[in-house]
């Protein structure tokens, strides 16, 4: 059922959002993580029931949207993702949170794959850094993502 | 009770239809303009994140212009005055030069409208893309914005509007690799085109003839062919070129002349028919 608590989750990912687009120096783009795939993976992680790949359809049209590129090409990746997520997550659970890390560091390279592959197609070029940065910054960050937003959940008794 | 074994697991059908989806999206994205319409809708939702996200930096521009000094604001109202006496007098020269000019071109029959209208628009956000070089501006189909209109700041050509959202829309900047901007030699009167290259101070010209007469400081302006960007707009300067020997060609680098990765405050220029004659 759909609370009021259930919003905790459509406003973290607003708040990624935000950070996606935070205008910061040229040298940090290419590390800058996805926030976004980081906190609909935690999400789909933690309640595969609620957030699964509608929820990361819709998602990535809007990134879609923000970094004008084509329409559907993030939803492809998050859908692709967020689809391996919801078949592991159990054994994921259970890991130690460097494990964790490897793994979700694993999923955003498959993200990566999925939308340079489809700029590769429309004969745009990707720098080797803009390729690996953001899985390596997002591997390091997704502890922290997932010690903030399991208070977060635990918080707003959402399970 | 909930039901705790029973794992939610992720089924095949759904995720196999949202991938033919995306990919069927974006096909029909890619080839038609179906979905323009979808684009400014999440547009609009999203233009408060791109509010939000740009208020450091105005309200830094705003907390600045505060806590200015007296003096350094009456310095700034001296120098400004000083330049308004200058560039009237310099205006009214241009009015003389203008009424000649039309009426030289009726005598030839020539029938091309010298000013633009213009929209003053100021920079929302940078699309922060590293494959890209795009910028959103605060105005839209509201204030009579349209796809294809070219945007200058105060030196030069920045870019084309690409997507018009509701309030706000989206500006291919010149040095977008998938841009190219058809441009001219002022000395020489030589056309050709500068293609983009990903970088925001390089404009890159190819496949010039080895005895084009050209030399770094030369001045590039818009040629006015292909009707989207009007003519006789400054675009760039030559910084560098370099003679391709096996295959006999020249090819030039050129600095554009507008701020890309600095202007807050462009302009939206809205008559197109003078373009497309010539």
């Amino acid at each position: 059922m759909i609370t009021l608590n259930f919003f905790v989750i459509p406003l973290s990912l607003i708040l990624g959002l935000t950070l996606q687009i935070l205008p910061l120096p040229d040298w940090t783009q290419i590390y800058r993580p996805d926030w976004v795939a980081l906190i609909l993976v935690y999400w789909s992680m933690a309640l595969p029931k609620k957030v699964g790949v509608w929820f990361a359809f819709f998602t990535g049209l809007i990134v879609d949207v923000m970094q004008g590129t084509l329409l559907g090409q993030h939803s492809l990746a998050l859908v692709i993702i967020i689809f391996i997520n919801m078949n592991l997550y159990q054994r994921i659970r259970v890991m130690s949170l460097p494990g964790q890390a490897m793994y979700v560091m694993i999923l955003l390279l498959i993200n990566q794959i999925a939308v340079v592959w489809i700029e590769g197609m429309l004969q745009r070029s990707t720098p080797v850094m803009a390729f690996f940065g953001p899985p390596l910054t997002g591997m390091f960050i997704w502890p922290w993502i997932f010690i903030l937003l399991r208070d977060v959940r635990r918080k707003a008794n959402l399970s | 009770m909930k039901n705790i074994f029973q794992p939610a697991r992720g089924t095949v059908a759904p995720a196999l239809f949202l991938i033919a989806l995306s990919i069927s999206i974006m096909f029909v994205d890619q080839r038609f303009t179906h979905l323009e319409s979808v684009r400014s809708g999440i547009s609009v939702l999203v233009s408060p994140l791109r509010y939000l996200v740009s208020l450091p930096a105005m309200s830094g521009t705003w907390v600045a212009e505060w806590f200015n000094t007296h003096n350094s604001l009456v310095g700034e109202n001296r120098y400004l005055k000083q330049e308004e006496r200058l560039l009237n007098a310099r205006l009214q020269k241009m009015d003389v030069l203008l009424a000649e000019n039309t009426r030289l071109r009726q005598l030839l029959g020539a029938s091309r409208k010298l000013s633009d209208e213009v929209i003053v628009s100021e920079l929302l956000s940078v699309d922060q893309n590293p494959y890209r070089q795009l910028i959103e501006l605060n105005k839209g189909s509201l204030d009579g914005l349209k796809d294809g209109q070219a945007v200058i700041d105060d030196y030069g050509i920045m870019g084309q509007i690409i997507h018009v959202g509701h309030n706000s829309s989206t500006v291919k900047l010149i040095s977008d690799p998938e841009h190219v901007i058809p441009v001219q030699f002022i000395h020489s009167g030589m056309r050709s085109v500068a293609f983009g290259n990903g970088s925001t101070d390089e404009l890159e010209l190819r496949y010039l003839p080895a005895t084009a007469s050209i030399k770094p400081g030369d001045e590039l302006v818009t040629s006015g062919l292909g009707g989207r960007f009007p003519a006789d707009y400054p675009v760039a300067t030559i910084t560098h070129i370099s003679l391709d020997k096996t295959h006999g060609f020249k090819s030039a680098i050129a600095r554009p002349k507008a701020r890309l990765d600095s202007s807050r405050e462009v302009l939206v220029i809205q008559s197109r028919e003078n373009t497309t004659e010539e």
